[in-house]
């Protein structure tokens, strides 16, 4: 009989490995998906984020990548993690941000490196937020992502940021938008040029 | 033949298994070491623990935000209830306070917004008497932690909501 020729030891180190295998797979796949969500041109983002009604997965990457987060009544959370154009952000590129008038009391653009903690630079410009942009008559404004400040731009520091990501932020969302985050009209990130690029 | 098929089953059930319950698992792992961190290795319970500003050496909690004040409240309600209050900021900036279980879920909130005169409520479990008058929020489980978040975007405006959250009781309920 084939039972009879099934060894006990190795039964246990195959259980043992899989158990190992599938924890792993889990740590991965939760942290590689960051916080998880539907994608909103380019930015994602999860209606159920650090609500009970998040299914165990959301719970997990949110646990991993943002831990203590808001529910959707009071702040809303996206995550870009490439530019207009799907390629990765990075430190060695300058980025233009565009957006318009945001559904909420505030906002704010965090810039984080891969490890999920604000980049090490002295540079004060870890964000920019709703104040310091200078919105024309038609409520656009417009940001600078990189290494270095611009004059008259709204800045936030990339430097020390490596492969980065950028989460936008909007407190006290308005109605619509906590109900369609589609109607949210999200910034575009528009890559300027590389250091080294021809 | 048949033995290696039944290896192959095991290990992919193990793989399931193991993936599912680390999916479930992680979360309340990751909120008690955070826990254990916020309440200085379990030292600060049921009082309010106030976090210098935000800078790009803070290593507390994943994404912080550096345009916020924050401060924290460990709870556990195995003893009993705990009255929660917070002070709006002077500048009429932002001020939430959050309550957040042992599994991660943000189960209430609060903010001058809704309530510009201050926020106060009494937190308890299922089944715990609670005050007369008091507004009540339920956990389903004993710890957890309360977050109270200003606007603070500049130094200048870090000094105004640190001031002002300094009057936030996180305290048990008397009797």
């Amino acid at each position: 009989m084939a039972e009879a020729r099934i060894s006990r030891g190795k039964l246990a180190l195959t259980v043992v490995a899989g158990l190992a295998l599938g924890a792993g797979s889990a740590v991965w796949a939760t942290r590689a998906k960051g916080m998880g969500g539907e994608d909103y041109s380019g930015w994602s983002g999860s209606r159920v984020t650090g609500s009970p009604d998040a299914g165990p997965w959301l719970r997990a990457q949110v646990a991993f990548s943002g831990l203590l987060a808001l529910q959707r009544s009071q702040a809303i959370y996206f995550t870009a993690r490439t530019d207009s154009e799907g390629q990765p952000l990075r430190e060695g590129c300058r980025y233009r941000i565009t957006g318009g008038a945001m559904p909420g009391k505030w906002w704010s653009v965090t810039v984080y490196a891969a490890d999920n903690y604000l980049p090490v630079n002295s540079d004060g410009a870890l964000s920019f937020d709703a104040t310091e942009v200078k919105p024309d008559a038609a409520g656009n404004w417009s940001a600078l992502a990189a290494t270095r400040p611009e004059p008259g731009q709204a800045w936030v520091s990339t430097r020390n940021a490596g492969q980065f990501d950028m989460t936008l932020r909007i407190y006290q969302p308005d109605r619509s938008a906590q109900d369609d985050f589609r109607s949210i009209p999200m910034p575009r990130i528009t890559r300027l040029d590389c250091a080294g690029a021809a | 033949m048949k033995r290696g098929i039944t290896y192959a089953l095991v290990f992919v059930a193990a793989v399931g298994v193991g993936h599912y319950a680390s999916v479930v698992a992680a979360p309340r792992v990751i909120m008690q070491v955070a826990l254990t961190k916020m309440s200085q290795g379990g030292k600060r319970i049921n009082s309010f623990q106030f976090g210098p500003r935000t800078t790009e050496k803070s290593r507390g909690v994943v994404r912080p935000s550096p345009d916020l004040a924050y401060a924290s409240c460990v709870y556990d309600l195995s003893q009993g209830p705990v009255l929660v209050s917070a002070a709006p900021s002077p500048d009429q900036g932002y001020v939430s306070i959050s309550v957040f279980d042992a599994r991660t879920d943000n189960i209430a909130v609060f903010d001058t917004a809704q309530y510009p005169q201050g926020i106060r409520f009494v937190l308890a479990m299922d089944g715990q008497d609670a005050p007369q008058g008091e507004q009540v929020v339920r956990a389903k489980f004993a710890k957890g932690v309360i977050l109270d978040r200003r606007l603070a975007p500049t130094a200048e405006q870090f000094v105004v909501a640190d001031q002002a959250r300094r009057s936030n009781i996180c305290a048990p309920v008397k009797n």
